[in-house]
């Protein structure tokens, strides 16, 4: 019922439906343009976003995030350049189909089925959510310190091509998250006499310079190239084969069942992300498929499982968020630091205070959704032309200046830019060097609770560290972020002996 | 840099080796609580000794590791990007928003290729008369003043 009145909530509010709507196509175009990332542009906007209602802004930045993650689909398929990493399974069927002439066939299927999985995953958070709220509020320190320590382990060694650099990039995080004055004792850690440094690096100028200066360095970093849209002509015989009816997609729906199950699986563990849900779904879907050779050829069953997978990651993200917390994407990382500004305490106690802002943002969510359906269905096309007119030697100086401008923005602070430009060359520097930013970032944001209860559950225990294994809930826990450690570095370990499974994305 | 991946994975290593035990020194510097204990020191001793460690598996994986994939080879126009940019932070501290907003502007453009006159002079001009307008009257930020100089105060007769 909850949700009803949260649909209400949204669906009278004529501002928040504006916001919601310009969420979804602002989200779209940046998820299109190859290199920028959902993540991008919500770190950008953050500040902006000061002004706003809570529910407006959070809204605003969530929606972004959903329609971020369909939008990287559209450049996949039409520019053989994934959006996002999240959209790279969709380009192995997705653009051999737009060279075909059937780019529009090609969007609708991924629009259809990005929908339908994102539609499942929110649907799963929001009638799990209550029921994980409940759950949380009884784990203590001990408990928290032992997901803290799984969501570490697995942020830090699941993604990228070195275990061993993205567990140092989740260390980096955690050791920068110290710098200034500890919350308990008020001991200064790494301020080496700079009264700036006393009150900590703020969230929001690290995050605009690791995703969106960080970014722009890159850019500025790869040879210049220039993008081709696989568009079709514009006739009735073109028109009618880039028609896509029920019985065409009718094939579809089995793998957009599972995939969206298995992205909303994956999208309640810390840190795996859409990218591998898509992957994952990829592989599955095909191993399952009736027409096996036909995939990696143009079908449209491939496109349907990633997109559906990468979509369904979103909803159920919210849920260790929320309930803990602990931001399972680089995006739910983001939204920690909104809620905070916005005097918002996440966490266990959330369900119990903000009941009905917690479900008017599912509900946004569920707008937001039908939004960027509506227009990605019959304006993909539109979105890809108008992203080719955007000369990417104007758009990245822009960008360049307008992290600038919003990392000042967010506290009138100059220390704050200066943290941004550090923070965007490392985050250049970590792409270039494959560490892993997403992990550098998360880690940042989990640190200062991880260190709470990890304190805290010393305070409680007779027998120091032990505790955490006395406790079952908590061994649980540890147990798991060793056990990933140790399939990951096996897995690896497998990879580089097989020259054949190192060319496969990990 | 294109150094071969042996190489660069045992550089990468060391890297982490020397950043993990400047971590641990430092952390070993952080005072005691009052009960004499180690509590602030605990988790930066941890995130140190981990940095430590991940370095020393790359120091002794270094060699398999696979290449890197984000490189592109054009470090010389990344440290120029990097260099503008402390630049701006700096004009920011001297002579405020507009002023070195309309220098960074152009420069901007012209690392990335832009070559036009009017496009960098339009650039100049525009760009910061655009986020002045944005952040700094509708949002109503109070903008960065110039410690030398600063074109907002000239403008409104300050």
């Amino acid at each position: 019922m909850d949700i009803l009145v949260g649909l209400a909530t949204v669906l009278t509010d004529p501002v928040l439906l504006c916001w919601i709507l310009l969420a979804a196509l602002v989200g779209m175009v940046i998820g299109a343009i190859p290199g920028l990332t959902a993540s991008a542009a919500i770190a950008m906007l953050v500040p902006l976003t000061f002004y706003m209602q809570p529910l407006a802004a959070l809204a605003f930045l969530y929606v972004i995030g959903k329609s971020g993650r369909y939008g990287g689909s559209i450049a996949a398929i039409l520019f053989n350049t994934p959006g996002t990493a999240a959209s790279a399974a969709t380009q192995i069927d997705g653009y051999p189909l737009a060279r075909k002439g059937m780019a529009s066939k090609a969007m609708r299927v991924a629009t259809v089925s990005s929908v339908i999985g994102d539609f499942t995953g929110d649907l799963i958070l929001i009638s799990s959510f209550a029921v994980i709220a409940a759950v949380a509020l009884r784990l203590g320190p001990p408990e928290l310190f032992a997901v803290y320590f799984a969501a570490f382990v697995v942020i830090g060694s699941v993604i990228g091509n070195s275990v061993a650099r993205g567990l140092a990039s989740a260390a980096l995080g955690i050791l920068v998250n110290m710098i200034g004055l500890d919350p308990i004792s008020s001991q200064e850690r790494f301020t080496f006499g700079t009264f700036e440094l006393s009150n900590g690096v703020a969230l929001v100028p690290l995050m605009i310079g690791i995703f969106v200066l960080g970014e722009v360095f890159a850019q500025i970093d790869k040879p210049a190239g220039r993008t081709v849209m696989a568009d079709e002509p514009d006739s009735a015989e073109a028109r009618a084969r880039n028609h896509l009816s029920f019985s065409e997609y009718k094939p579809c729906i089995p793998h957009v069942i599972r995939s969206s199950f298995i992205g909303a699986f994956i999208g309640m563990l810390p840190g795996l992300g859409s990218a591998i849900a898509a992957f994952i779904a990829y592989g599955e879907g095909k191993r399952r498929a009736q027409n096996p050779e036909e995939w990696g050829r143009g079908a449209l069953e491939g496109i349907a499982a990633p997109e559906a997978a990468n979509n369904a990651v979103s909803g159920p993200s919210m849920a260790p968020l929320l309930t803990l917390g602990i931001p399972g994407s680089t995006i739910g990382a983001i939204l920690v630091g909104v809620f905070l500004i916005h005097g918002i305490q996440i966490g266990p106690t959330l369900f119990l205070t903000s009941r009905e802002l917690v479900y008017s943002l599912f509900a946004a969510g569920l707008v937001g959704i039908a939004c960027y359906g509506l227009i990605g269905y019959f304006g993909a096309a539109f979105v890809g032309r108008f992203i080719l007119r955007i000369p990417t030697q104007v758009l990245y100086p822009i960008i360049f200046l307008t992290a600038f401008v919003a990392a000042y923005a967010s506290r009138g602070n100059l220390f704050d830019v200066v943290v941004m430009v550090v923070a965007g060359f490392a985050g250049w520097a970590m792409r270039r060097f494959d560490f892993n930013p997403a992990a550098f970032v998360i880690s940042f944001v989990l640190a200062g609770g991880a260190e709470e209860a990890f304190r805290q559950s010393l305070l409680l225990s007779d027998s120091g560290p032990a505790i955490f294994v006395e406790r079952p809930v908590a061994l649980v826990f540890i147990v798991l972020g060793i056990g990933a450690l140790v399939f990951r570095i096996r897995s690896h370990r497998r990879q580089r002996s097989d020259p054949k499974a190192a060319e496969e994305p990990s | 840099m294109g150094w071969a991946p042996a190489i660069r994975g045992r550089f990468i290593g060391l890297v982490l080796v020397l950043v993990g035990a400047g971590a641990l020194l430092a952390s070993l510097q952080i005072p005691l609580d009052q009960y004499g204990q180690w509590g602030a020191r605990i988790f930066p001793l941890i995130a140190g000794l981990a940095i430590l460690v991940t370095g020393l598996a790359e120091l002794w994986e270094g060699p398999a590791i696979r290449p890197g994939s984000t490189g592109g080879g054009h470090t010389a126009r990344v440290l120029a990007l990097l260099a503008l940019a402390i630049a701006y932070v700096w004009a920011l501290s001297k002579v405020g928003y507009l002023i070195s907003t309309a220098v960074t502007a152009p420069l901007g453009l012209w690392l990335f290729g832009v070559r036009r006159p009017i496009g960098l002079l339009a650039a100049a001009l525009l760009c910061p008369v655009a986020y002045h307008l944005i952040f700094f009257e509708a949002l109503g930020v109070f903008p960065p003043l110039g410690e030398w100089i600063d074109l907002l105060d000239l403008i409104r007769g300050y």
